[in-house]
């Protein structure tokens, strides 16, 4: 039977570690929230995105804009969203799996350390790498997607497509990929936003409009800020499937080791009873 | 009749409120909003917007964006806005000057397209805040 100091010693440590994982299960969750709470405060400006978009795309019959056309797919660009730290369980693993899945050539955008060592690690075309803070500022995710949006404009990709963790619930993160560019048709994109929005179908809405500049050159500056927009939102949520992946990681940590401290705790008290019982035994052997 | 203003970006609402008339900068130059004006969808040029309630003057400067009028509703969609008595000048000052070394390093060392119009955009927006807080002083 072990030494009762030695199980001592050990129930110290993994109380420790326990304490430690129960503070980062509560800051992510803290976290979390933020992030749900941020990507709530994007909502108006979505919803008047597509307003807007519905507007010109009621009006503007025939558009021609590089995100709108159809292209010969030799590169796929894609844009990965994963976390900076670890620990957040297999939520990395699994998007980093979907890279390996991929068959076509493409070249990768990162968001996130993790997805930059992987994709540098298994030499992939990795474009670029960037870094975006906990609290995800606006500013911050312009930068990798106007480094895409030009990439696409010189035609180094052909797509522009974004893997990310999605958020299903605290306890499920689904890694999809969704295509951001090309757009392959305009109205169902509106259709589908207003559905998602929730919105009351904004289409209708015939009212004569004038335009300032013309219809064709405000679509034309419009969607670049639309796709923008768009991985803002998801970048928000691929946050918050970090941090809600890390709570429910850090929380079965936690489960772990205070079981793991109820089990030492047994064994401690059988290994001093057990010395006990020998004393006693000695003292009376003795004594007899 | 007064309109109702709303001056949304990514991050948050950042003005939702009654307006007797708003002056939009464009980018076909300044453009005022009355009630009952027609319903115009426009390009906003980077710059100050002002709002006119009760005779009181409210400045904000805004980034490149869009505004919408219909009815007599005004959105403005755009991706960074601050109240001009807001603005730390000597804050902006910094923005602008870690910016513009940047840019100059980048010129030199040849730096993705996609930083130096990141950058650029930095400059720009604190010039526009700092020009509309000169003028208030």
């Amino acid at each position: 039977m072990a030494n009762t100091r030695d199980i001592r010693r050990r129930i110290k440590s993994v109380k420790n570690t326990s304490q430690i994982t129960r503070a980062m299960q509560l800051v992510a969750a803290s976290k979390m929230k933020r992030a749900q709470e941020d990507a709530l405060a994007g909502r108006p400006y979505a919803v008047l995105m597509t307003e807007i978009l519905s507007k010109l795309g009621g009006r503007v019959s025939d558009i021609k804009h590089p995100f709108l056309e159809d292209r010969e797919v030799e590169k796929r660009g894609i844009l990965v969203v994963s976390s900076d730290k670890g620990l957040c369980g297999a939520l990395n693993a699994n998007v980093l799996r979907r890279i390996v899945e991929i068959k076509d050539e493409a070249r990768f955008v990162a968001i996130g350390r993790k997805a930059a060592q992987f994709l540098s690690r298994t030499q992939r075309d990795l474009l670029a790498e960037f870094t975006i803070s906990d609290r995800v500022l606006f500013s911050e995710v312009r930068l990798p997607v106007e480094f895409l949006i030009n990439a696409y404009y010189e035609g180094r990709v052909d797509t522009v497509e974004l893997l990310y963790p999605r958020y299903v619930n605290p306890l499920v993160q689904d890694p999809i990929i969704c295509p951001l560019i090309p757009i392959e048709n305009l109205s169902s994109v509106i259709d589908k936003l207003g559905y998602q929005l929730g919105e009351a179908p904004l289409a209708h809405d015939k009212r004569e409009i004038h335009f300032e500049p013309e219809a064709e050159a405000i679509l034309e500056e419009l969607l670049p800020l639309f796709i923008k927009q768009e991985v803002y939102q998801t970048v928000l949520e691929a946050k918050a499937s970090e941090h809600s992946a890390r709570m429910v990681a850090m929380k079965s940590a936690t489960d772990n080791a205070n079981n793991l401290v109820d089990d030492l705790t047994l064994q401690y008290n059988k290994a001093r009873q057990a010395a006990i019982t020998q004393e006693i035994l000695e003292i009376s052997a003795a004594t007899n | 009749m007064s309109l109702l203003l709303e001056i949304i970006t990514p991050e948050k609402v950042v003005f939702s409120n009654k307006a007797d008339s708003v002056v939009l900068p464009t980018n076909e130059g300044d453009v005022g909003i009355l009630s009952g004006h027609i319903p115009l969808l426009t390009t906003l040029a980077p710059g100050e917007l002002e709002i006119i309630t009760m005779g009181r003057t409210e400045h904000l400067t805004v980034d490149k964006g869009f505004a919408q009028v219909l009815g007599d509703k005004v959105s403005v969609l755009t991706e960074g806005a601050i109240d001009v008595e807001e603005i730390d000048l000597s804050a902006v000052e910094d923005a602008q000057l870690r910016a513009e070394k940047a840019l100059e390093v980048a010129a030199e060392q040849k730096m993705d397209p996609a930083e130096i119009e990141q950058l650029e955009t930095v400059v720009r927006f604190s010039l526009v805040q700092k020009m509309a807080k000169e003028k208030r002083r």
